[in-house]
C-alpha cells in the first residue's frame, strides 16, 4: 500500500532524509519513531505529496506520488502534526468543507459525517466553534478529517501529542479499530503509543532509517539478541555459563549484596542448562529470567550506537 | 471546479461568521456616504464622479486588508497543508479566494448603489456613466483582490502581507500622476500605460475601451499567476 524508494530531501546544503525505504502493507499499522528533528514529518510530508522529494520515489495505494499526485490525495487521509482547523467555522461546518474538498458525494456526505463523528466521539459536538475546542477535542477534529473520505492509506503525524492520558487510549483504539482494513503511517516520539498500537516500526535517526521491522525485532536488537538474566552466587559463573553451548555472549555485574548479574545472550533458551550447572557446581541461584527489553532500550541503543558511528567517522 | 467553488464558499462563509466582513462593510459604506455628501456640497453638482473617484482609492487602501490573510492565515495555521493534500488543484484555490474576495467587495460596492438612486430622486443622473464607472470599481477590485492576494502569499504575517499589497499597488497609481510631470514625452506614455488612473479614465466618461478592459484582466492573471508561483516555490524551499 506504501511503498518509499530512496527518499531523499535536500533543503541546500542540509540533508533531511537520506535514502529512506520502507514498505508497509495493507492492515499494518507503522509506527515512525526517532527524535525530535529526525525527519518524521519530512518523510510524511513527502508521501503525502505535499512537499516534492529531491529523489527517490514512493507509492502510495497504487500510484506514484510525484507522477500522479491527484490519484494519491484521493486515497490518503493526512493528519499533520498541528490539526489543520479553522478557528471561525463550526465542527459541523468544517467536516461538510473537508468533506466536499475530499471529493465525497453530496448524496451521503452527512450521513458519512456522522458516522466519523460517532467513531472519534464528536457527537454532539457539530455546533461548537472550532476555536473554542480543548487540544484533546480539536485532534479529534483532525482525525475525523483524516478519515472524513473513507481513506485506504492514514497518514498520522504525531496524532496523540498534547492529550490526556484518557484521550491517548481513546485515540489508540481508534487508530487500532480504523487500522484494521487500512495502512496506516504514524508518527511519534513516545514509546509507549508505538508499544500500544503499532505491528511494525521504522526508526529514523538524523535522516536515515537506523532501524526498521517488527516490534518484536526491534526489542530485540537492544541486547543484540534474545537475552535471560541470572542472579547467582558462586565462583567463576560467568566464565562457566559462558561456555555452555549455544550461549553467545555473558555481561557480568555485581550487585551491592553480594550477588552477580549475569547477562545472558542466547539463540535458544539457557535456563535449564544454566540451573543443572548451578546444581553441579554448587552454586546459589535466586532469579532466572528471561529479559524483555523495552522499546526504550531499543531506542536508546539504537540512537546511541548511530552517534558513535557518527562521531567516529 | 467544483474544488473552487468549495472554497469560494468556505472563505465566503469564514468572512460572513467573523465580524471581519461586517466591520468592512460599515467602514466602507460610511466613507462611501461621506464622499457622497462632500461631493455634491463642494461641487454643488448632482453627479457621483467625486464619490466614485475618491472609492477606488479606498478599495486600494481596503482590499489588501481584506485579502491579507487569504495564504498568509493559512500558512500560519497549518491549514494550507489541508488544502495542498486535498485533491483540488491550486489554482483552484486560488481562483476560490480570489473570486470571494471579489464577491465581498461587490456586495460592498451594491451597498453604495444607495447613492445613485437618491440622485435619480433629485435630478437625472446619466446611466451609462454610472455603470461604466461601477464596471471601472469592480474591475480595479479584481485588480487589487489578485494583487493582495499575492501579497499574502509571500509571508506568513497578515499585518506584512497586508502592507505588502498596498506597497504592490500604490506604484500603479502614483506612476498616473508622475505621467503628468515629466516633460518627455515617451517617459509620459510609458507610465501612462502602466498606470490605474489613465485606464479608468474611460470608464468615467462612459467609455469601454477593449484595451482598458484587457488591461485589466491581464493584471489580474499576472498577478493570480504569481501567487500560484510563489505556492508552488514555497513546497521547493
Amino acid at each position: 500500500m506504501i511503498e518509499a524508494k530512496a527518499l531523499t530531501k535536500r533543503y541546500g546544503p542540509f540533508t533531511a532524509v537520506r535514502d529512506v525505504t520502507f514498505a508497509v502493507g495493507r492492515g499494518t499499522i507503522l509506527g515512525f519513531i526517532g527524535p525530535n528533528g529526525a525527519g518524521k514529518t519530512t518523510t510524511m510530508r513527502m508521501l503525502t505529496g505535499f512537499l516534492p522529494a529531491t529523489s527517490g520515489d514512493a507509492v502510495v495505494a497504487g500510484f506514484d506520488v510525484f507522477e500522479a499526485p491527484m490519484e494519491v490525495k484521493r486515497r490518503v487521509g493526512y493528519l499533520p502534526e498541528r490539526p489543520p482547523l479553522y478557528p471561525e467555522l463550526t465542527v459541523g461546518d468544517y467536516l461538510s468543507f473537508v468533506a466536499e474538498l475530499r471529493e465525497v458525494p453530496a448524496r451521503g456526505r452527512q450521513r458519512r459525517i456522522g458516522e466519523v463523528m460517532e467513531q472519534v466521539g464528536l457527537l454532539g459536538w457539530e455546533r461548537r466553534v472550532l476555536g473554542s475546542l480543548s487540544k484533546g477535542y480539536r485532534q479529534r477534529v483532525g482525525l475525523a478529517q483524516a478519515l472524513v473520505h473513507d481513506p485506504p492509506v492514514l497518514i498520522l503525524d504525531e496524532p496523540t501529542s498534547g492529550l490526556d492520558p484518557a484521550q491517548n487510549v481513546g485515540i489508540r483504539e481508534l487508530i487500532r479499530t480504523v487500522g484494521k482494513d487500512r495502512t496506516v503511517v504514524l508518527s511519534t516520539h513516545i514509546l509507549a503509543e508505538v508499544e500500544a498500537t503499532c505491528d511494525e516500526v521504522v526508526l529514523i535517526h538524523e535522516g536515515v532509517i537506523a532501524a526498521a521491522g517488527p516490534l518484536e525485532t526491534i526489542r530485540a536488537s537492544a541486547v543484540g539478541g534474545p537475552a535471560w538474566r541470572a542472579e547467582i552466587q558462586g565462583e567463576g559463573a560467568a566464565r562457566e555459563v559462558g561456555r555452555l553451548p549455544g550461549v553467545a555472549r555473558v555481561e557480568p555485574s555485581d550487585l551491592p549484596d553480594g550477588w552477580t548479574c549475569l547477562l545472558v545472550v542466547a539463540d535458544d533458551d539457557p535456563r535449564p542448562a544454566i540451573a543443572d550447572l548451578a546444581a553441579r557446581s554448587g552454586w546459589r541461584i535466586r532469579s532466572l529470567e528471561r529479559v524483555v527489553p523495552g522499546l526504550e532500550d531499543a531506542f536508546l541503543a539504537i540512537v546511541g550506537r548511530e552517534d558513535r558511528r557518527g562521531g567516529a567517522r | 471546479m467544483k474544488a473552487c467553488w468549495t472554497i469560494f464558499r468556505k472563505e465566503m462563509r469564514v468572512y460572513f461568521v467573523s465580524p471581519l466582513a461586517y466591520v468592512f462593510l460599515a467602514a466602507f459604506l460610511f466613507l462611501a456616504g461621506l464622499f457622497f455628501y462632500l461631493g455634491i456640497t463642494l461641487t454643488g453638482e448632482a453627479s457621483l464622479r467625486v464619490m466614485l473617484g475618491n472609492l477606488s482609492i479606498t478599495l486600494l487602501f481596503v482590499l489588501p486588508m481584506l485579502t491579507m490573510r487569504h495564504f498568509a492565515e493559512e500558512q500560519r495555521a497549518g491549514t494550507l497543508e489541508l488544502l495542498l493534500t486535498a485533491p483540488a488543484p491550486p489554482w483552484a484555490l486560488i481562483v476560490g479566494k480570489w473570486a470571494a474576495s471579489l464577491a465581498l467587495c461587490v456586495v460592498m460596492l451594491a451597498g453604495t448603489f444607495l447613492f445613485p438612486v437618491m440622485l435619480a430622486w433629485y435630478g437625472d443622473p446619466d446611466w451609462g456613466v454610472v455603470g461604466t464607472s461601477y464596471l471601472a470599481l469592480v474591475l480595479c477590485a479584481a485588480a487589487f483582490c489578485a494583487a493582495g492576494l499575492f501579497a499574502s502569499s509571500l509571508t506568513q504575517d497578515q499585518m506584512a502581507a497586508g502592507i505588502a499589497g498596498i506597497l504592490v499597488l500604490l506604484p500603479f497609481w502614483l506612476v498616473g500622476q508622475a505621467a503628468s510631470l515629466t516633460e518627455n514625452p515617451t517617459l509620459t506614455s510609458i507610465l501612462e500605460k502602466a498606470s490605474f488612473l489613465a485606464h479608468l479614465r474611460g470608464f468615467t466618461k462612459g467609455v469601454v475601451d477593449t484595451a482598458d478592459l484587457s488591461w485589466f484582466l491581464l493584471f489580474v492573471f499576472l498577478f493570480l499567476f504569481l501567487t500560484y508561483r510563489t505556492l508552488e516555490s514555497r513546497r521547493w524551499r
